[in-house]
């Protein structure tokens, strides 16, 4: 019995070549003593043997091929495809190319996409990171959602939730002049942060005691390139760099800390110590919330059912009349969903990443639908080799296995050649992005294997199909010569071009909406003139020498309208163009005295002089401008519109004289309104205008230059040997308005131009396959254009036969394009506070042009067939 | 890349071969082999060293005739061919080269 196996075994494995020899040694041993006496007895000595006669050595070539010809067929079919691929140049060069664009948009998208998604994903423990938000809410409804919060909250936190672990409370400084060597510096990413900061952010820290960064007042963290820039290949520890400003003092430098990665919200080049502020923090205690705090959880967190356990705290600490909450959101979900005011720099929108991932599949499946277009419609081209092979004994999986290998041919070459386009298209892209994505394609890694796999994807997902459909024909329907004209995949085709016209139409009628909005908000009236108008940034002074820097201010400011290259200079806190948080609010409710109720909600506060008016050209709607010389002005103050439509006035002159009071307590300050200035929008139009209080300072922050003449630079030029004079010691600082605008829309434009120029990728794909289906289908017809000619028919009349059995396909795309067109741009719009009405035209611009794309394509196709000599054409039969 | 591979169970199958000249085949290499040996070998790892031998062009063979034990199951029998002896000879040149260099104070127990 074990004998009998042993034998069958061994005659199953053996290579044919060696059974006799070793069968017979074997056979031979087994007679002999040593095999007889074995404890197990023979058969067992036999199988033991035989077992450890199992060696790749000896054994037949089983396993990686049972059937010793498929690798040749493989081999066959790889040859065939190629002849295949020779044969077809040009619908080749169609699958291809069309492969390699879609490939190519999709990777290089996804890697923009992945990039915005992973912003502050890179710290330890990065999910249990949250930021104090700060909610207003009045009478049950969220109104504003602010980023930042109070000062003492973070500890207060930590002292009362289990859940909070630690915490940092940092400030957004924003502009700090500093003095290396003899320059002036103005350095724009200074935050003060406490010494947890380096703690919960874990960047690496290249210098410095670990334990004792931002730990004293008036110490700097610097990250590696402004350590660099200021003490070059010196060591910057223990050494000093001056802080002008406020401070005027020497800070001292304790630490470097890497660079900040670009993929985080909160960027910063310096740190200085908390404490070096110490005397604001006091002021602000649980009044002002001015600080963005960043709380660590304890792991697996439940923030919503924290929320319930926050609101009385609210009310214990930030007062029981208050409409202020604290929120908690976590620090992954900032850059991409977070839209409060604010925040530390203009984020990423979900939507646009979500909009962008989806064309980018748009086109990737454009082109894979190509491909199972075109290979289905000829398939009939291939039917008798389908054929022939079948009648030799060809099994239908071995033809579905041959289709796919072709498949996988087409989709190499189209992977080599997307990898090849994103080479060459990475630097276009990156300046479309404005960011360094990637630096190359070639030596990522993770590129390469996404690549790999959507290679493979798209082999079996483009390829599958056809396999199938071109391995199911009958042989005997196709040798006999029954079988002349595909209807194999009607339906389908038919179906997959509706989706690509309506792909198509989507994508054209969207980008006109999006370019027309981005055009609307930057040529839209502001109620401002800001063309040849430049902000500077005030000198710094001391707080001691209010009144010399006064004079000198004023002198400043009249020299200044004296020259030539000036219209009139003024003054304003808050510059146009700023963005959304760059501008102080008050949010403990304000009343009329006498006239309103208290009313909740946030107010914004700015302050101008009485020459901005004219600088700026602000329109006066009622009342009067500030007027130096009256002494009474100084507790006047000017509104704007919105601030009076806000609480319910629209009577303008009516409240020209009435007193504003803001928070609760009918002893605090009141100012006189003594003018109302026309709406203007200081920021950008996504949204409205803010209600504001404008109060009258004498040195409100920023000045405002209208220039005039023609030489702008020049005029600029004695303005800046102006500054030098009376401001030696202070950087000199400008900035166009007009520009200040624009860069407020960056992300806007970003936005459009990825969006359009993926469109028009994603819209030539569709068209090369179009084009291939077109003039497929119309060399098959040959013969049928032929008789039609003979019969009398002209050659427009053959095109716009051929012609009409796409204008169906288009007409139905139209019917499910046109509203989804609507839907998801009214619903785009409706982000901006200033939009334009739903462009109808935009739906009618992209029929026409899919229309006339899809009969330049069909009719160029059909024009080469229906001009041929039917005598040619119809000769054999 | 090594110009004679040879492991050292092969080097001796070898060398057996060349022993039993004429008559070397399955179990004539086995039983000489376990004899000098001292040790049992298996049909399985003289087999596949044969094998692998034979492809490295050490090693001819050819079928002979068979006995009444086999059950009418020929014989193949090994001749070393001159390959085989070159890379024999190249062993035997190395392991003689080591002896030699080997200095006498590191011999002397």
């Amino acid at each position: 019995m074990l004998k009998k196996l042993a034998e069958r075994f061994f005659r199953w494995y053996c290579h044919p070549d060696f059974y006799e020899d070793i069968k017979g040694d074997l056979d031979e041993l087994y007679l002999r003593e040593d095999a007889q006496a074995h404890r197990l007895g023979p058969d067992a000595w036999l199988m033991i043997e035989v077992i450890k006669l199992f060696r790749p050595a000896l054994m037949r070539r089983f396993i990686l091929f049972p059937y010793s010809n498929h690798l040749d067929m493989f081999i066959n079919y790889l040859k065939i495809g190629f002849r295949n691929l020779m044969k077809h140049k040009a619908y080749s060069a169609i699958h291809i190319f069309g492969l390699a664009l879609g490939l190519a948009s999709f990777l290089l998208i996804n890697e923009y996409t992945s990039f915005e998604k992973s912003y502050d994903r890179h710290y330890a423990d990065s999910d249990q990171l949250y930021r104090l938000t700060t909610d207003n809410i009045i009478n049950g409804k969220l109104t504003v959602r602010d980023a930042m919060s109070f000062a003492p909250s973070g500890k207060m936190l930590m002292d009362e939730l289990p859940e909070v672990l630690s915490y940092t409370v940092t400030h957004k400084r924003g502009s700090t002049v500093f003095k290396k060597e003899t320059n002036l510096v103005d350095e724009k990413m200074v935050l003060a942060a406490d010494s947890n900061f380096l703690r919960l952010f874990n960047y690496p820290i290249l210098a410095g005691n670990k334990d004792q960064l931002l730990v004293e007042p008036y110490t700097l963290v610097l990250t590696e390139s402004k350590a660099r820039k200021y003490f070059g290949s010196a060591d910057p520890i223990g050494k000093s760099i001056e802080v002008l400003g406020s401070f005027n003092r020497p800070f001292k430098v304790v630490g470097v800390v890497a660079d900040v990665p670009e993929n985080t919200h909160y960027k910063f080049d310096i740190l200085m110590s908390l404490k070096s502020i110490q005397d604001r923090i006091e002021r602000d205690n649980w009044n002002g919330f001015n600080y963005y705090t960043y709380l660590k959880l304890t792991p697996g967190a439940d923030v919503a059912a924290m929320q319930p356990k926050l609101e009385p705290l609210a009310k214990q600490y930030i007062g029981e009349e208050s409409n202020l909450y604290f929120n908690i959101q976590p620090i992954e979900d900032i850059h991409l969903y977070s839209d409060f005011t604010y925040e530390p720099e203009i984020h990423g929108s979900a939507k646009a990443v979500n909009f962008l991932s989806i064309i980018s599949l748009f086109i990737l499946l454009i082109a894979w639908v190509n491909y199972v277009n075109l290979s289905t419609a000829k398939a009939v081209e291939r039917a008798q080799e389908v054929g022939l092979r079948k009648v030799v004994g060809a099994r239908k999986q071995q033809l579905i296995g041959q289709f796919l290998v072709e498949s996988l041919l087409i989709n190499f070459f189209g992977a080599l050649a997307a990898l090849m386009l994103a080479q060459v298209l990475l630097p276009q892209f990156n300046f479309l992005v404005g960011k360094t994505v990637l630096t190359s394609v070639l030596t990522n890694t993770a590129f390469l294997q996404k690549l790999a796999l959507f290679f493979l994807l798209g082999t079996l997902i483009s390829g599958f199909y056809p396999a199938f459909v071109l391995s199911s024909f009958k042989p005997i329907g196709v040798l006999k010569g029954s079988f002349s004209r595909s209807k194999h995949g009607t339906l389908l085709r038919q179906v997959l071009v509706v989706v690509q016209f309506a792909a198509s139409l989507i994508l054209i009628a969207n980008t006109i909406i999006v370019y027309r909005q981005g055009q609307y908000m930057t040529g839209r009236d502001k109620g401002i003139d800001i063309e040849q108008v430049i902000g500077l940034e005030n000198p710094s002074f001391q707080r001691d020498q209010v009144d010399q820097f006064r004079s000198k201010y004023k002198a400043f400011n009249e020299e200044l309208d004296r020259l030539s290259g000036v219209e009139k200079v003024g003054g304003i806190m808050n510059l146009p163009g700023g963005g959304s948080s760059d501008i102080s609010s008050n949010a403990g409710g304000v009343r009329i005295v006498g006239v309103t109720d208290i009313i909740d909600g946030t107010v914004y506060i700015n302050a101008v002089d009485e020459d901005l008016q004219e600088a700026l050209g602000v329109s006066l709607v009622a009342g009067r401008n500030f007027i130096e010389e009256m002494a009474s002005d100084s507790n006047a103050v000017i509104v704007n519109e919105t601030f009076l439509k806000y609480l319910n006035i629209n009577d303008f002159e009516s409240v020209i004289e009435e007193k504003v009071q803001f928070g609760r307590d009918p002893e605090n300050d009141m100012f006189r309104i003594v003018g109302v200035f026309k709406d203007y929008n200081r920021t950008t139009l996504k949204n409205s205008v803010e209600p504001t209080l404008f109060y009258r300072s004498r040195i409100p922050g920023n000045m405002v230059v209208r220039l005039q003449g023609d030489d702008p630079k020049a005029a600029i030029q004695t303005i800046e040997n102006k500054w030098a004079e009376f401001f030696p010691d202070s950087p000199f600082a400008y900035s166009f308005l007009d520009n200040r605008f624009e860069k407020l829309y960056v992300e806007d434009k970003k936005f459009g131009m990825l969006f359009g120029n993926f469109s028009i990728l994603a819209i030539i794909v569709a068209s090369l396959g179009l084009l291939g289906l077109a003039s497929f289908l119309a060399i098959q017809r040959t013969k049928e254009v032929g008789v039609r000619k003979v019969l009398g028919a002209t050659t427009g009349s053959i095109i716009l036969l051929f012609f009409k059995d796409f204008i169906y396909l288009l007409l139905v795309a139209m019917v499910i394009g046109l509203p989804l067109i609507y839907v998801s741009m009214n619903g785009w719009l409706s982000n901006y506070a200033y939009r334009i009405d739903f462009p109808w035209w935009a739906m009618i611009v992209a029929c026409l042009v899919i229309g006339l794309f899809a009969f330049a394509t069909v009719g160029f196709q059909t024009y080469r067939v229906a001009i041929l000599n039917p005598a040619k054409t119809i000769r054999y039969e | 890349m090594k110009k004679y591979p040879l492991g050292e169970f092969e080097e001796i199958v070898l060398l057996t071969v060349g022993v039993l000249y004429d008559e070397a085949y399955g179990v004539a290499i086995k039983d000489e082999l376990e004899k000098r040996l001292e040790r049992k070998v298996s049909v399985g790892a003289l087999q596949s060293a044969l094998r692998r031998m034979e492809e490295k062009g050490y090693l001819n063979s050819r079928y002979g005739e068979t006995t009444n034990a086999r059950g009418g199951k020929r014989k193949r029998y090994f001749t070393m061919t001159a390959h085989g002896k070159a890379a024999l000879a190249h062993a035997k040149n190395l392991r003689q080269r080591l002896w030699d260099d080997i200095p006498d104070i590191a011999l002397d127990f």
